[in-house]
């Protein structure tokens, strides 16, 4: 446990002194403080505007930073050699790639974290109300992304035991979109009269394989405080426990794959 | 004493560029005993970096088998007495140098910080444990390797290309610190593709090229065949016909002689001539085979193998197996 | 190390199992309830999720900035341009009510020909967006509302449409006191006055308790409507014989509605010239307030109906009403007993392209929609008027309309082939032409020169202008 925790440690230390992710982070720091500019609906909806867009903002950011964060924290240890410094210790490898990991939810985890606390101050000063009842429950969005990003990391880390930083940015990028849009067009397709048995077969089992990225999309009710939802952390608990077992899905398969890996 | 590494047809191939497969490691029979300090010696490309990586643990083997103190290739036990600095390292170059052996000391739950203090001393870097590495000279920074290869006090140290890029200094306390492990019976397996001076405190050493092991053996036995050049004035041609050594170079004018003796001949009969006859001692230089010489003799097919110089830009590792 | 990379694949498959047990299982549903995006194409036919999803939190942005540019095509007029705006703008944001409302207005009623007759082609699809607007915007009263609102004010036919939307609009907890109202009149309008009259009272006293509650002016004005609304409708149901009706004691009073007077239409349809076309005829009620329905349209329009169509048979927000097909509808006014209307098809070849062979001409007469003073005589269905030849029951149900249909086809419009300079005339067979009387100014200052003036008889013809609220 120990040199996990020592290489997850380190790897949080390097994440958060990335440049390219200090800038990314800062744009979306950017785009949160002067959304409130930004909004220029009518009363009724500047509300929905402002968060709808803040989250989004939240959103695409740590996309992008969980993106480019994983797909090179292999790769670059591999091109730089500290990972011989590292394997020729007594940590298994195994132990290393649970520590990246581990490592880069952190990072995830801290920079989310800063954006999250920007979302709050931002509406608090914008919509005037400063009570935590009210604002307490915008983050439960930026949780819920937090998990969909552990799940995107955990992506990244299994391609990239196997496969370049740019073929992994393109495959994870995409798994991303097409997990946070098929089951909207799954949905879809198994309504409909029209289509073959087959190709519903097919869709109904690439629904079931495919990690559904959209379940953590929870921002609707938050933006339309009149929908109403049942069992709201019963649902979040649900999807989280979902997002373990793929992430553990992901981490055993990255193992064994890494296990056999020529670094 | 017992083997540190033992090696029985340990080989590793790529795939080559032209399509078929080419073993960058072939057939190796190595064997160290604990307590030498061992050279692994060769030119770039050679395959010293893949064997250490096998050693290790690292990359695993196509074929044949090796052992690290009686135990296979990548066994955790293993790695916690031995320890490794990677050719041309790098190091995270956020944290300190104190923060380096911190993390390093972590893998193997040391959590002591006079530890870490003293072995900065020892790699003359107390005054700089604070700086971050990334403002460390490449001298620096392959001495915070050296320490951090020190942490656990290891038994046997895998030192690939310890002196590469660095100022002749440098190598002297690289040299000193080597002596150091000899004296405290670590044993210590240096790869080098040139013979500097740490190379020449080697006990024994092993010429590598293209992956097979060339010649083997002390390093003053390999280094053999060296000349001695003898320079006189005030010399008579007479006497420089009465020179009998037929391996001695004779070459005189205007009363001035120069011999030039293989170093296994005695050079003292001839001085003593030369003293007797009137002349005078100029200059005797002994001239030692280069590593150079002795890769260029083992590659040009000296000793029945005919293999080829590698290109140093094939040296560059690969990403992909 | 092989045994344990076999446990390693037997963990992975369990948890891909499990997962996949989970996510089809027990997250799809609740998530397809609750946080699906809401953007999808309606029937599938628009998909942005998949083009924009990447955008999923900007769509409130993009639908506030597109919304502000469609405003400036308003100011324009570039009525064209707005379309699409407003489909993409609820479709990333269904929750903007505004545009909704403001869509549906806008389809439903900016869209005319050059003599402001508004393209009713588009009225299904105002009504769709209608729809699709209350069903995602549940929680409030306002799409229901103004759905509700475009069956009572502009289709003006099939009213139990407009009642339903109204009760729904009155269940959500935010409807505005007075525009409940409203609901009371979409009764009356479907023949139902005991409901409206039901309404009326309810409302009363809600207003009433509101108004212990708070002392404020419209309270107090709205309670005053009400009451006045409720007088009348009482009077009415008396007058008008409906109470008696019910009671089966109508036979035996004498109520305004009795009995049943002819209103003895005839009408003429006059091709004057390519895709002109001249509308006359007669209309035996002296009192102003009529308006008869004439429709020209395709024989074979699709899911037309006597008198108008399916409205809201589609749920398709269209873009583009059929191009090639042909609806022109109008409200011919009745002054003196006559109506005289020149219709110009001609400066519209988008809205009327004729390009189907046959065209079916309807005259509908509803009295459902006619002013109470009208009503006072031939009652809320049509109890007290009657038509010699056109009195239909089948064609509304509960209803007495005055209905018939002429048919002319493609040449005869377009003046073309055989009928080239022959003039085209369809009439009803009891037309009688009034003499020298050629268009609608004359027909007014010279009121005695009807062919066969008719003395409607109209009781309460003083109560003209008595209006409701
Ligand atoms: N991963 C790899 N894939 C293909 N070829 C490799 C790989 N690693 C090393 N080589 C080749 O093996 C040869 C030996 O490399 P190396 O062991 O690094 O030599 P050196 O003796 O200089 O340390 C070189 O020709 C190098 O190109
Ligand atoms: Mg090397």
């Amino acid at each position: 446990m120990r040199p996990i925790l020592s290489i997850a440690g380190t790897t949080v230390g390097e994440a958060i002194r990335r440049r390219v992710l200090l800038i990314i982070l800062l744009v979306g720091i950017l785009f949160l403080a002067i959304a409130p500019g930004l909004s220029i609906l009518s009363a009724r909806q500047e509300r929905a505007v402002l968060i709808g867009l803040t989250l989004g903002v939240i959103q695409l950011t740590s996309v992008v930073i969980a993106i480019v964060l994983t797909v090179y924290m292999i790769p670059n240890e591999i091109e730089r050699r500290t990972i011989y410094t590292i394997l020729c210790k007594p940590v298994q490898r195994w132990q290393f790639l649970v520590g990246k990991y581990l490592g880069a939810v952190a990072a995830l985890a801290l920079m989310m974290a800063m954006m999250t606390v920007v979302l709050i101050v931002v509406y608090a000063i914008q919509q005037q109300v400063y009570s935590p009842d009210q604002l307490a429950p915008l983050a439960k969005a930026p949780v819920m992304f937090f998990v969909q990003m552990s799940l995107l990391a955990a992506v990244a880390i299994f391609f990239s035991t196997f496969v370049t930083p740019l073929v992994n940015f393109f495959l994870s990028g995409g798994l991303y979109l097409i997990g946070s849009a098929f089951s909207s067009f799954f949905e879809s397709i198994s309504q409909s009269a029209n289509v073959q048995p087959f190709a519903k077969g097919i869709a109904t089992f690439a629904n079931m394989i495919l990690p559904n990225f959209a379940y953590y999309n929870v921002q609707n009710p938050l933006i339309n405080p009149q929908q109403a939802i049942q069992n709201e952390t019963v649902y979040y608990i649900q999807v989280t426990v979902y997002g373990l077992f793929y992430i553990g899905i992901l981490l055993v398969g990255g193992i064994l794959i890494f296990d056999r890996r020529e670094v | 004493m017992g083997a540190a590494i033992e090696t029985k047809n340990l080989t590793k191939s790529y795939k080559s560029k032209q399509g078929g497969r080419i073993n960058v490691v072939d057939h190796l029979n190595l064997y160290v005993e604990e307590g030498e300090i061992f050279g692994f010696l060769g030119p770039n490309g050679a395959g010293k970096t893949t064997t250490i990586k096998m050693l290790l643990g690292i990359i695993y083997p196509t074929e044949g088998e090796g052992y690290v103190f009686g135990k296979e290739l990548g066994d955790m036990e293993v790695h916690r007495i031995i320890s490794y600095l990677p050719e041309k390292p790098y190091y995270y170059e956020h944290m300190t140098g104190l923060e380096i052996l911190r993390f390093y000391g972590s893998l193997f739950g040391i959590k002591d910080d006079d530890l870490f203090k003293s072995l900065l001393e020892k790699v003359n870097l107390a005054g700089d444990m604070t700086k971050t590495i990334n403002q460390y000279s490449k001298g620096m920074q392959q001495r915070i390797g050296l320490a951090q290869s020190l942490l656990n006090d290891p038994k046997l140290l895998f030192l690939d290309e310890p002196t590469g890029g660095l100022d002749p200094i440098a190598h002297i306390e690289i040299r000193d610190l080597i002596l150091q492990f000899r004296a405290e019976g670590k044993t210590c397996f240096i790869s080098s593709h040139e013979l500097s001076d740490v190379e020449r405190i080697c006990d024994r050493v092993a010429i590598i090229n293209k992956g097979r092991i060339a010649k083997q053996g002390p390093l003053d036995d390999l280094l053999k065949g060296g000349r001695i050049e003898i320079t006189a004035t005030d010399i008579t041609e007479a006497f420089s016909k009465t020179i009998q050594d037929k391996d001695a170079i004779v070459s005189f004018s205007h009363g001035r002689l120069i011999v030039d003796l293989p170093d296994d001949h005695n050079p003292n009969a001839l001085l003593d001539a030369v003293r007797s006859s009137g002349g005078t001692i100029v200059s005797v230089i002994p001239r030692r085979k280069r590593l150079e010489d002795l890769f260029l003799e083992t590659v040009s097919g000296h000793d029945g193998s005919s293999v080829e110089i590698p290109n140093p830009n094939d040296a560059k590792e690969g990403a992909e197996a | 190390m092989k045994k344990s990379k076999s446990m390693l694949i037997g963990a992975m498959a369990v948890l891909a199992v499990g997962q996949g047990l989970m996510s089809s299982g027990v997250i799809l549903p609740q998530w397809s309830k609750n946080y699906k995006p809401r953007a999808e194409g309606i029937d599938g036919q628009l998909g942005p999720d998949q083009l924009l999803f990447a955008l999923a939190g900007f769509r409130e942005l993009i639908a506030g900035i597109l919304w502000v540019q469609a405003d400036r095509f308003f100011e324009t007029g570039n009525y064209d341009a707005i379309l699409p705006i407003i489909r993409l703008v609820t479709l990333l944001d269904p929750k903007q009510i505004d545009v909704y409302s403001t869509g549906m207005w806008h389809i439903g009623y900016n869209f005319t020909d050059e003599e402001q007759r508004s393209d009713r082609r588009y009225i299904p699809s105002a009504l769709a967006l209608g729809k699709e607007g209350a069903t995602k915007n549940d929680y409030t009263y306002e799409m229901f509302f103004e759905t509700g609102w475009m069956w009572y004010h502009k289709v003006q036919d099939d009213f139990p449409k407009a009642v339903d939307w109204f009760l729904q609009a009155q269940e959500k907890k935010d409807m505005q006191q007075a525009r409940k109202n409203v609901l009371g009149m979409a009764y009356q309008r479907n023949g139902q006055p005991d409901k409206a009259l039901e309404t009326y009272l309810r409302l009363y006293n809600e207003s009433d308790a509101l108004l212990k509650k708070e002392q404020i002016y419209s309270h107090f004005q709205n309670k005053e409507t009400l009451e006045k609304n409720a007088d009348n409708t009482l009077i009415r149901m008396i007058q008008r014989g409906w109470l008696a009706e019910q009671e089966g004691t109508f036979d035996q009073g004498s109520y305004d509605t009795k009995p049943p007077f002819d209103v003895q239409f005839s009408a003429r349809v006059t091709v004057e010239e390519a895709r002109v076309i001249r509308v006359e005829g007669f209309w035996g009620v002296r009192p102003v307030g009529t308006r008869v329905r004439f429709i020209l349209r395709d024989s074979d329009y699709p899911d037309a109906i006597p008198g108008g169509m399916l409205w809201d048979k589609t749920d398709t927000v269209s873009l583009d009403p059929p191009r090639d097909r042909t609806w022109a509808q109008d409200e011919l006014f009745v002054r003196n007993q006559r109506f005289n209307r020149k219709l110009d098809l001609s400066k519209d070849p988008t809205m009327y392209s004729f390009l189907q062979p046959e065209y079916t001409i309807e005259f509908y007469y509803n009295p459902r929609v006619a002013p109470p003073h009208i009503q006072d005589k031939f009652g809320w269905s049509g109890e007290g008027m009657t038509d010699k030849n056109f009195l239909r029951t089948d064609v509304r149900e509960g209803s007495r309309v005055v209905f018939t249909q002429l048919t002319l086809t493609r040449d005869q419009i377009l003046r073309r082939g055989e009928w080239a300079d022959k003039v085209p005339i369809v009439q009803t067979k009891n037309f009688i032409a009034p003499r020298n009387v050629r268009t609608e100014d004359e027909i007014l200052v010279t009121p005695g020169m009807l062919s066969e003036p008719l003395e409607p008889k109209l009781n309460k013809g003083e109560r003209l202008g008595g209006g409701e609220n």
